[in-house]
C-alpha cells in the first residue's frame, strides 16, 4: 500500500496574507505557489531524527522551590496521519512563553518579568499512541508590538514530523474559553471554523493537574487498496 | 476515516535559539562530494531576514533516502544578514528539498535546489560560487521572487 499526500482544502488552512498582521504582506509571496506531483524526495522523510536534533525536558514546570510560577497543567499532545494512526517515534518541539507573558528569547522586547525557574522549549518523541506529555505551566497572553492592540491568547508552538516530508507541520494550541481566541489574527487566519476550533485543546481535569488534549492531523494515509 | 491536517500556522518570532543552532552540517559519518550552500533570505523590500529557519531534505551520494547511515535532514537558521549555511554531501538526485519557516509566514513554504538546468526554472538552480560552493537566495515576495510549491 502506497502512502499519498492528496492536496488540502484551503479553507481548513491559515490565508498566506492577513489582516491585522502586518510582515504577512511583505513575507507571503505574490505567484501562486507551482502544483508539482509528489515523488519519492517529498513522499520519504527523515527517520529517528534524534540523530540530529538532541531531545530534551518533558517538564518544564519544575518541582519544589524550582517551581515555575502560574498554574500548572499538562498537555497531552498526539500526532496522528489522515487515517488517524498513531505517529510512533515522531519527534514533536514544544515551546511557549511564560505565565506573565515573556520568551526566553533576545527578541522579545515585551515588558514582562522572566521567571528564573522556567524555561520553555521542550523536545520529545510521541510514544506508541503517538502521544507526548509534558507538564508545564500555562502561558500568559502578552500584547504584539506595534499592532494596535492585538494581544496573542496564551498559545503554545508546536513542530512536529509525520512519516514523509510532506508531513511536516508547524502550529499553534489555543485554550478553550479565552476572550482573545476571538480576536487572534492568527487562529482566525483559518476560514472554517472547524478546522479552526481543531486548533483548541480540550480541557480534562484531573486529580492535581489540569490536562489538556490536543491532537494535531499530520499530512498522508495508505491509499486505498485496489479491489480485485 | 479521513481526517483533516491540522491548519499550519507560524512558527512566530520566538523559536528557541537552541533549536535551531547546529543541524546544519550533514556530513559526518558519509562519503561524497562535501559541498557548501549558502544563501540570503530577503522580503518584499529587499530587506535581508534574521531568525528564518529553513530546513532541507535529500538523497544520499548514490540517491537515495533510507540509508540508515545517513540523515539527509538539516536545519539552519539566518543570521542578522539575512545568511544561511549548510555543509552537505552533493545528492545523487537532481535537487534538495527546503522548506521556510518564519514569523509572518502563515504555512511553510516549499522550493528547490537544483544543480543543474536540466527541466528546472532557471531561478531554482544554485550558482557554482568555487569549488564545492554553491549560492542559493531566497526572495520571499517580490522582484525575481523564488518559485514555491504547494503540494
Amino acid at each position: 500500500m502506497a502512502y499519498v499526500v492528496e492536496p488540502r482544502d484551503p479553507l481548513t488552512q491559515s490565508e498566506g496574507v492577513v489582516a491585522g498582521y502586518a510582515q504577512t504582506a511583505s513575507r507571503w509571496p505574490a505567484q501562486p505557489p507551482a502544483r508539482r506531483p509528489p515523488g519519492p524526495a517529498e513522499l520519504s522523510g527523515p527517520a529517528r531524527l534524534e540523530r540530529r536534533l538532541p531531545l530534551g525536558r518533558a517538564d518544564l514546570a519544575g518541582q519544589g522551590g524550582k517551581r515555575a510560577l502560574g498554574q500548572l497543567i499538562e498537555i497531552r499532545a498526539r500526532v496522528v496521519d489522515e487515517d488517524g494512526a498513531p505517529i510512533q517515534g515522531a519527534m514533536v518541539e514544544i515551546w511557549h512563553c511564560n505565565a506573565a507573558g515573556k520568551y526566553i528569547h533576545p527578541n522579545d522586547a515585551n515588558d514582562a518579568p522572566e521567571d528564573p525557574n522556567f524555561y520553555g522549549a521542550a523536545r520529545l518523541l510521541t510514544g506508541d499512541s503517538g502521544l507526548v506529555t509534558l507538564r508545564t505551566i500555562k502561558p500568559g497572553a502578552y500584547p504584539v508590538p506595534d499592532s494596535g492592540g492585538w494581544w496573542r491568547p496564551p498559545h503554545v508552538h508546536f513542530s512536529a514530523w509525520g512519516r514523509v516530508w510532506l508531513s511536516r507541520l508547524v502550529t499553534q494550541m489555543f485554550f478553550p474559553g479565552e476572550p482573545l481566541n476571538d480576536h487572534d489574527a492568527i487562529l482566525n487566519a483559518v476560514r472554517e471554523p472547524a478546522a479552526r476550533s481543531r486548533c483548541i485543546a480540550r480541557l480534562v481535569p484531573k486529580e492535581n493537574i489540569l490536562a489538556y488534549e490536543y491532537q494535531m492531523v499530520v499530512r498522508g494515509r495508505n491509499a486505498a487498496p485496489k479491489m480485485g | 476515516m479521513k481526517l483533516v491536517p491540522t491548519a499550519e500556522m507560524t512558527l512566530g518570532p520566538f523559536f528557541p535559539p537552541e533549536f535551531a543552532a547546529g543541524a546544519n552540517d550533514l556530513t559526518r559519518q558519509v562519503s561524497g562530494e562535501i559541498i557548501e550552500i549558502t544563501g540570503r533570505v530577503t522580503q518584499l523590500d529587499g530587506r535581508p531576514l534574521d531568525n528564518v529557519v529553513l530546513e532541507i531534505w535529500q538523497a544520499d551520494p548514490q540517491g537515495r533516502y533510507d540509508n540508515p547511515d545517513f540523515l539527509g535532514w538539516g536545519r539552519a537558521a539566518t543570521n542578522a544578514d539575512g545568511v544561511y549555511w549548510f555543509k552537505t554531501v552533493k545528492p545523487g538526485a537532481p535537487y534538495i528539498n527546503v522548506l521556510i519557516l518564519y514569523s509572518g509566514l502563515m504555512r511553510q513554504l516549499q522550493t528547490r535546489i537544483y544543480f543543474d538546468r536540466g527541466e528546472a526554472d532557471e531561478r531554482l538552480v544554485a550558482i557554482r560560487d568555487g569549488p564545492g560552493r554553491y549560492r542559493f537566495d531566497i526572495r520571499l515576495r517580490g522582484e525575481a521572487e523564488t518559485p514555491f510549491f504547494d503540494d
